[in-house]
Formats: structure tokens, sequence, C-alpha cells
């Protein structure tokens, strides 16, 4: 019989790369803007992660050390790839939350308003806000909406602070509420202007 | 509006991302849940921030990797020179 795994033997590749791949590709296809190079990136990090594998510490964080081949593999190559729409500005940042802009405009508590508005953007314009968000904001972000991670394991992804983390999450919190507002209000979820 | 506890609503407000997201620590954490306990106009903005959160956050989650992708991603490993046997 085989000896038992130690504590400190590192998983099979295989196992610890499938626990971590939908998010990992999710990510990548908000980054790279498609599913081809999406799958690409994706696949790059992995080959880049098997050849290091035998260097990662057993027990530490997976999808941290993966994430952040991925995101360096994105920077060094995908990003300049990518085509991108219109990127919303930082200036006139909006620090009001969607209760005081629903308020703003005269729609009470807002509840049902913002209820509605969320409710009724689909994903793919959601995720167009998302992508919409200014370099350095918009990973942050991703890292955030999309895969639901603390603040911590966002700031060991990127390699920053987890003041930064905090701080460039909370301005693209505003940005992307201040972006659904008027995509909202383009398409009459939402009245233009004061006044229910 | 303020609430008789030590935090008023606008520091209540000023907060809510974290203690959305559990970021807060202990000590402050305290002080914005007695503050939504006792302030029904901050309780009603921390229940509409809570849920349009969750709805984005779910939306945007929607993405699955291709089902094949991990069979190949295995099989380029198999390609690997020097791939150290029993692994992928």
């Amino acid at each position: 019989m085989a000896a038992a795994e130690g504590a400190d033997t590192a998983p099979p590749f295989e196992t610890t790369l499938a626990g971590v791949l939908d998010g990992a590709y999710a990510t990548a296809y908000r980054l790279t803007g498609n599913p081809a190079d999406a799958e690409d990136l994706v696949q790059d990090a992995a080959l880049l992660a098997f050849r290091g594998y035998p260097g990662f510490r057993a027990g530490s964080n997976f999808r941290a050390w993966f994430y952040r081949i991925l995101l360096n593999r994105f920077y060094s190559d995908y990003r300049r790839r990518r085509r991108r729409g219109v990127t919303v500005g930082l200036e006139g940042f909006p620090e009001a939350h969607l209760h005081e802009r629903a308020e703003a405009h005269g729609l009470g508590g807002g509840q049902d308003v913002v209820g509605r508005m969320v409710a009724e953007l689909d994903a793919t314009t959601i995720g167009e806000a998302l992508d919409a968000l200014p370099d350095g904001f918009r990973e942050v972000a991703v890292l955030y909406f999309q895969q639901d991670l603390p603040y911590q394991e966002i700031a060991e992804m990127l390699e920053i602070p987890i003041g930064t983390v905090r701080s460039r999450l909370h301005r693209a919190r505003g940005l992307l509420q201040r972006q659904l507002w008027n995509l909202a209000v383009e398409r009459g979820i939402v009245p233009a202007g004061g006044g229910a | 509006m303020e609430s008789p506890t030590t935090m008023n609503c606008r520091e209540a407000v000023r907060r809510l991302d974290d203690y959305l997201d559990r970021e807060l620590g202990r000590e402050e954490l305290v002080q914005v849940q007695a503050h939504l306990e006792c302030c029904t106009h901050c309780a009603g903005v921390y229940a509409l921030e809570a849920g349009a959160l969750a709805e984005l956050k779910s939306k945007l989650r929607r993405i699955s990797a291709p089902a094949d992708l991990l069979s190949r991603i295995l099989a380029r490993l198999e390609r690997e020179p020097g791939r150290p046997s029993g692994t992928a």
C-alpha cells in the first residue's frame, strides 16, 4: 500500500486546477473580452502553473497563486490585444450610493426602483459596464463582483496593499453604479430627471 | 436622522460597503449593526444596497468554463517535456 500523502504534500495539479477553473475562465473572459482569448489565457496560465507547481508550497492558497500567474500573463501579453470600448473617466467621481441617486430623482426610498433596475439590466450589459472601468479598477472589480473574493485575497492576487483594494473598490462601485444608473435611464427602466 | 447609538447615519452609510463585505473590524461592525437595528432609514439603505449587490454578483457569476477546457489543458500538459510521472 502506498504511503499516505503527507500533510505537506501538494495534491495532484489537475485536482487543484479543476477546483479553480470556472472562476479563472470567467475572470479571463472578463479581462480579455472574448472567449477565444480567455481560453488561451487560462491555458497559458495553466502551463506556467504546472511548470512551477513543484515549487508551490502545499497548504498555501492555490487560487491566489494561480490567479497571480493568470493576471501577470494577462498584463504581459493579452492586455494590449484587447479592443476596448469607451472607458469611463475618474473625474466627477460619484460618491452617491444607489439609494441617494434614487432619492435625488424623487423616487422615494428607491428600493423598488433600484431592484427593478438591477433585475432588468442583463448580465451582458452589467459586464460591459464593468469592462468600461479604468485599468487598475477593473481588475479589482472583476475579482470582487464576479469572483466574490475577500479584499485580502484580491490584494494577494494583484500584489497591492489591502488599503488600495478597499479604495479602488469603493471608487469602482461608485463608477459602476453611475454607469448602470445611466444605462437604466437610457432604456427607460428608471425615469430621467427629477420627479417620479 | 440621528440614532441613539455612537455612530450617526453619515458614518454608518460611509462604512456600509465594508459592512456588506464583512471587512469591518469588530468594534466598527458592532457600531454599524447597532445603528442599523435602530435606524429604519439606514436599515432600508442597507437592504437596498445588499439586494443590488447580491443581484449584480449573481448575474456576473454566470460564466462557466467550456466543458472540455480542463481535458484540453491536461492534454497539453501531457506534451510538456520533463513532465513528472504521475502528474496531470
